[in-house]
């Protein structure tokens, strides 16, 4: 399964953090990595909030008072994974907070156990691994948003909440990677869920 | 690889395009034809017309993946010279990468069951005519909106505010094209549809450059042009 790993790096040498996006851009393995660098604590709650990476890599010597513990409860992302970012060997209370930490002298293969170490613990505070085909329920509502059916008028045909329908069609937008309702169009076509005469009757 | 630092007046304009190949695209919508022999970047835009600054200032804006808007602007930039490119690019998209996408995915795809072809075909057309409008905003409201600032006049019902605000991202479409071609494309695979999936690639990186270009460039410039006007 290819996932991808949203990491902020906040770091205020710009050697180290190329340095660090570079190995972490060649990792071997299905990790995918999306970036965003800090170089001041000043901006950092803020762009955690907008950004909500699932690691966030962090030198504690950066410049600016932070905790751990209240970064993740200020910005709202209790599940994010600290990692400290350490250039020299540093008393073990001084980050006790940080579920990891990634040493200067870390070999690439060293980081990417690390991250994958975290990345499967996420997964377990989270739902787990859910599947990526659409469900019987997700198909029917398919085939009655390709006809042009309502939310409501959906709600009404299959008994359910237009709540319901709109959870629903978050979920297969998220699984196809499809928004528009004339892509969904296709993909109910290829898939053989409707025939064409249905969709222009509608 | 491609090259770490700026471009400058004094690097060759052979250099550039065989550093950044996507270059050549830009190179023709400033109007500068191939064939430029040994010149430097400088005397190649001369000797076109163009003014290198704002050349130089797009050149190094998509060559160094800029991801901040850029505020500093170089006051040398000319925005008359930069709505002429992004129109020329309009003009490319609209007049010639569309079209000729649709003819080669349509011939792509005849190998495939006539249902899905329609559909397909239908989406395709759907989202060309999304993309024109979307271009032809630009060209209506925003660009004249532009051309009257540079020349004094400020129209009091607009502001490049309302263009950021309503600037939606034209590639995402493009991309559910891509993957409903790539996840369950029915029909026999084939070297013609592989070079179509190859030609989509291409203009979604060229949209989002585009874009990119808008957003990151065109409007800082505007919000600081729309500041020495009152």
């Amino acid at each position: 399964m290819s996932t991808t790993l949203k990491i902020v790096i906040a770091e205020p040498s710009a050697i180290v953090r190329n340095g660090l996006e570079t190995i972490l851009k060649r990792l071997p393995g299905g990790l995918r990595v999306q970036f965003s660098e800090i170089t001041t604590i000043e901006s950092l709650t803020e762009d955690l909030r907008t950004y909500r990476p699932d690691i966030l890599i962090i030198n504690p010597s950066i410049p600016g008072y932070f905790t751990i513990p209240h970064l993740k409860e200020m910005t709202g992302c209790p599940n994010m994974k600290c990692v400290a970012m350490l250039y020299a060997p540093i008393d073990h209370s001084l980050i006790r907070y940080y579920d990891d930490h990634i040493n200067i002298l870390d070999s690439p293969d060293e980081i990417g156990l690390k991250l994958e170490r975290l990345h499967a613990k996420s997964e377990e505070d989270g739902d787990g691994d859910e599947q990526q085909t659409l469900s019987a329920r997700e198909k029917e509502i398919v085939v009655c948003v390709v006809k042009g059916m309502t939310n409501r008028e959906i709600a009404d045909r299959l008994f359910l909440s237009t709540h319901t329908v709109i959870t629903h069609r978050r979920n297969i937008a998220r699984k196809l990677q499809v928004h528009s309702a004339s892509a969904l169009t296709v993909y109910a076509i290829v898939n053989k869920l409707v025939e064409l005469s249905d969709i222009n009757k509608a | 690889m491609y090259k770490n630092g700026k471009y400058r007046e004094t690097d060759k304009m052979s250099d550039l395009i065989c550093e950044n190949y996507p270059m050549v695209l830009v190179m023709s919508r400033f109007g500068i034809a191939l064939g430029f022999g040994e010149k430097n970047i400088g005397e190649v835009c001369r000797q076109n017309g163009v003014d290198a600054c704002t050349f130089l200032t797009v050149v190094n804006f998509l060559t160094e993946d800029v991801t901040t808007p850029v505020t500093d602007l170089n006051k040398c930039l000319s925005i008359d010279a930069l709505i002429t490119y992004l129109h020329n690019a309009h003009d490319y998209f609209l007049n010639f990468r569309l079209p000729h996408l649709r003819r080669k995915l349509l011939e792509a795809i005849t190998e495939c069951p006539k249902d899905v072809a329609f559909v397909i075909q239908q989406f395709f057309d759907e989202y060309a005519e999304e993309v024109h409008k979307h271009m032809s905003y630009e060209e209506k409201v925003v660009f004249p909106y532009v051309r009257g600032l540079l020349a004094g006049k400020k129209d009091p019902k607009y502001n490049i505010s309302i263009f950021r605000k309503r600037h939606d991202q034209i590639e995402m479409k493009i991309v559910e094209l891509k993957n409903i071609l790539i996840k369950y494309y029915p029909g026999p695979g084939s070297n013609l549809l592989n070079s179509v999936l190859f030609d989509i690639f291409a203009t979604e990186q060229d949209l989002a450059s585009h874009n990119h270009v808008e957003d990151y460039l065109f409007m800082p410039a505007i919000l600081a042009l729309e500041k020495t006007i009152n």
